[in-house]
């Protein structure tokens, strides 16, 4: 399997006398652009506001309850995108269809359109027969929590879809087909052989979903509204402090969620990426 | 225990055609074509990776066409070996085994049994991204073996590796089939290798199967141009008939030559073709030669060059004209003669070893 997602190195270093010390220079030196901008907007977030805010933010029961409800929904999120990614990156990678090509520009159409106009595309629908039905069926999303759910899955879930894919077209067919020979089913083959070989790939996958849906805002905003202990989520929470001119307070939850962001993204790389052999 | 019939398999304007093959228990056999002969599909198509689009395939008595792959009772090594990198040398070499009502121990013994086999147990905790191309060579075998299947499907299992490893893993590879009597059917595309492991072999090219034989009967009687270039014959020529009687024929070659030829049977012939007169069967002299066997043609020349290639010499004789013979001699006649560039020798030809292809 093609190594995507490795934290291990690649390739030697070959001998590259003084030009070849340039090319690598110039290379690291867009790395080290992009680091130290990211560093410095960081530090002056994190600058600005105080231990006293960060403390208020901690201990205050709105921001916990949307920390939770962050939480929670992009939690779930990952979970049901997963459940998409893996069987549609598999699907789009081994199986060719009639409309393959459509149902591949389906996939990226979330990571094209704005996610304001995800939002207001399931407020339309919601207000649509289907959509009624839906609601009136007990499936209750606009202005709910579940509502949060589902536009992160839409907005979010293509990025699993695509990295599930990349994935499984590392894999060579060659193993599944010598598990089939070796008395294993087509699905078998997936579950015992490509699934295990793709673990790096789908823990990847889930990243992205999982950094997509916990930041996301404009299509929660329209599609749920931002009713506090209800709809309201980390981002949320942060437009509504800035807007009652709390600067500090939003700031003391973007730190918040910077610091949460940072320890799942370095725990999971940690423990799901580690070398099997 | 391996038959097809009529075997019709096409993939974008690639087609294997009509291909009819029997492989007898026990037998290895070799399917020798140069790449992009269809040798690999046809294995696929073997292995039920490929659904054929006409014809029937026989395995151990049973029709097995519409039979998925794992009901199939093959074992199947491709091109690169194809291990699993998320399970360990024992974890691969067992993996058929979990399909088997086996006891955890009785797995662990077979497991045990076939790493032994291949001398590949004390890697058995290894990861295959931690094995040379050899080693992954022999835990594919291991665990295509360890199912016991009734034919074993080797898709080019040694051609990755180097010509020394490639010589002994070919020589393990007949002998273990040798022990095990498993029906083989192994893929290549390297004269020598065929060699090495055949006791018999089918040309392919461009999803036909051309001939099918013995080693001997490839190397001596190929049927076309095609077998007769694959496998290295030595002297292809052309020519016309200018006679013949019941026994020979009488071919006018190049530079005038004229050679006697064995007629083959049935069928027309052609007035013009193209035969062959393998190196080793051309006797070589200083002088006129004494002896010759009946109807032999002896043609006098000059050496043009000569070529050690270890265990043999290659001579190359100009006898006038367009007529270039290429003769081996074995190192011992050879040293014995001291031939030069420039010598003036004879050669002889017997009309049993001037073989008339078909096309």
């Amino acid at each position: 399997m093609k190594n995507l997602f490795s934290a291990e190195p690649r390739a030697s270093t070959p001998l590259g006398g003084l030009r070849g010390r340039l090319f690598v220079l110039s290379m690291m030196t867009f790395v080290g652009i992009f680091v130290a901008v990211w560093v410095a907007v960081i530090s002056a977030d994190i600058g600005y506001t105080t231990g006293e805010a960060i403390d208020q933010a901690i201990h205050s029961p709105e921001i916990r309850a949307a920390l939770w409800l962050s939480l929670w929904t992009s939690g779930v999120t990952v979970t049901l995108g997963l459940l998409f990614a893996v069987p549609m990156g598999y699907a789009l990678s081994r199986f060719r269809f009639p409309g393959h090509a459509i149902v591949d520009s389906i996939v990226d159409l979330p990571i094209i359109l704005p996610p304001m106009v995800v939002g207001l595309s399931l407020l339309v629908f919601f207000a649509t027969g289907p959509g009624r039905w839906i609601e009136e069926a007990g499936l209750r999303f606009v202005f709910q929590p579940q509502g949060i759910v589902l536009c992160q899955l839409l907005v979010s879930a293509s990025f699993g879809i695509r990295a599930a894919k990349l994935t499984f077209d590392g894999i060579d067919p060659r193993v599944e087909h010598v598990a089939m020979t070796l008395g294993c089913t087509r699905a078998g083959a997936f579950f015992r052989v490509s699934l295990p070989m793709a673990r790096r790939g789908i823990i990847v996958a889930g990243i992205l979903i999982w950094t997509r849906a916990f930041g996301i805002f404009g299509p929660v905003m329209i599609f749920v509204g931002t009713a506090p202990f209800k709809t309201e989520v980390l981002p949320t929470t942060i437009y509504l402090e800035l807007s009652n001119g709390r600067i500090e307070a939003a700031l003391a939850v973007a730190v918040l969620m910077l610091a949460l962001a940072s320890v799942a993204l370095v725990g999971i790389r940690m423990i799901g990426l580690r070398e099997s052999s | 225990m391996i038959r097809t019939e009529q075997l019709r398999f096409a993939v974008g304007s690639f087609a294997l055609q009509d291909v009819s093959l029997h492989v007898a228990p026990g037998e290895y056999f070799v399917l020798l074509g140069p790449s992009g002969s269809g040798k690999t599909l046809l294995v696929e198509c073997l292995c039920g990776l490929n659904r054929i689009a006409g014809g029937r395939i026989h395995i151990a008595g049973a029709d097995v066409t519409e039979l998925e792959p794992r009901l199939r009772r093959i074992g199947y090594l491709p091109q690169d070996y194809a291990l699993f990198p998320h399970e360990t040398v024992a974890g691969n070499v067992a993996f058929g085994l979990k399909h088997r009502r086996l006891s955890g121990e009785e797995r662990q013994q077979q497991t045990r049994h076939w790493t032994d086999r291949v001398g590949v147990t004390h890697l058995a905790d290894r990861f295959p991204g931690r094995l040379s191309g050899g080693e992954k060579q022999r835990v594919a075998l291991a665990r295509a073996l360890a199912v016991e299947p009734d034919v074993l499907l080797l898709d080019e299992p040694v051609s990755a590796l180097d010509e020394y490893t490639r010589d002994t893993l070919c020589r393990q590879l007949h002998q273990l089939q040798r022990d095990t009597k498993t029906t083989t059917i192994h893929v290549c595309h390297n004269f020598a290798e065929m060699l090495t492991v055949a006791d018999r072999v089918g040309i392919i090219d461009r999803g036909r199967l051309l001939q099918v034989g013995t080693p001997g009967e490839i190397l001596q009687r190929p049927r076309n141009r095609f077998v007769a270039r694959f496998v290295q014959v030595g002297n292809l020529l052309s020519g016309r008939v200018t006679g013949g009687d019941d026994r020979w024929l009488r071919i006018v070659g190049p530079g005038g030559a004229e050679f006697r030829a064995v007629a083959p049977p049935g069928g027309t012939i052609p007035e013009d073709l193209h035969y062959i007169i393998r190196p080793e069967n051309i006797a070589l002299s200083a002088g006129v030669p004494q002896e010759t066997r009946e109807g032999a043609t002896v043609l006098n020349g000059a050496i043009a060059e000569v070529v050690d290639l270890g265990p043999l010499v290659r001579v190359t004789v100009s006898c006038g004209g367009d007529l270039d013979l290429l003769v081996s001699l074995g190192k011992r006649e050879y040293n014995g003669r001291a031939l030069r560039c420039g010598d003036r020798v004879h050669v002889s030809i017997a009309p049993e070893d001037v073989h008339v292809l078909e096309d």
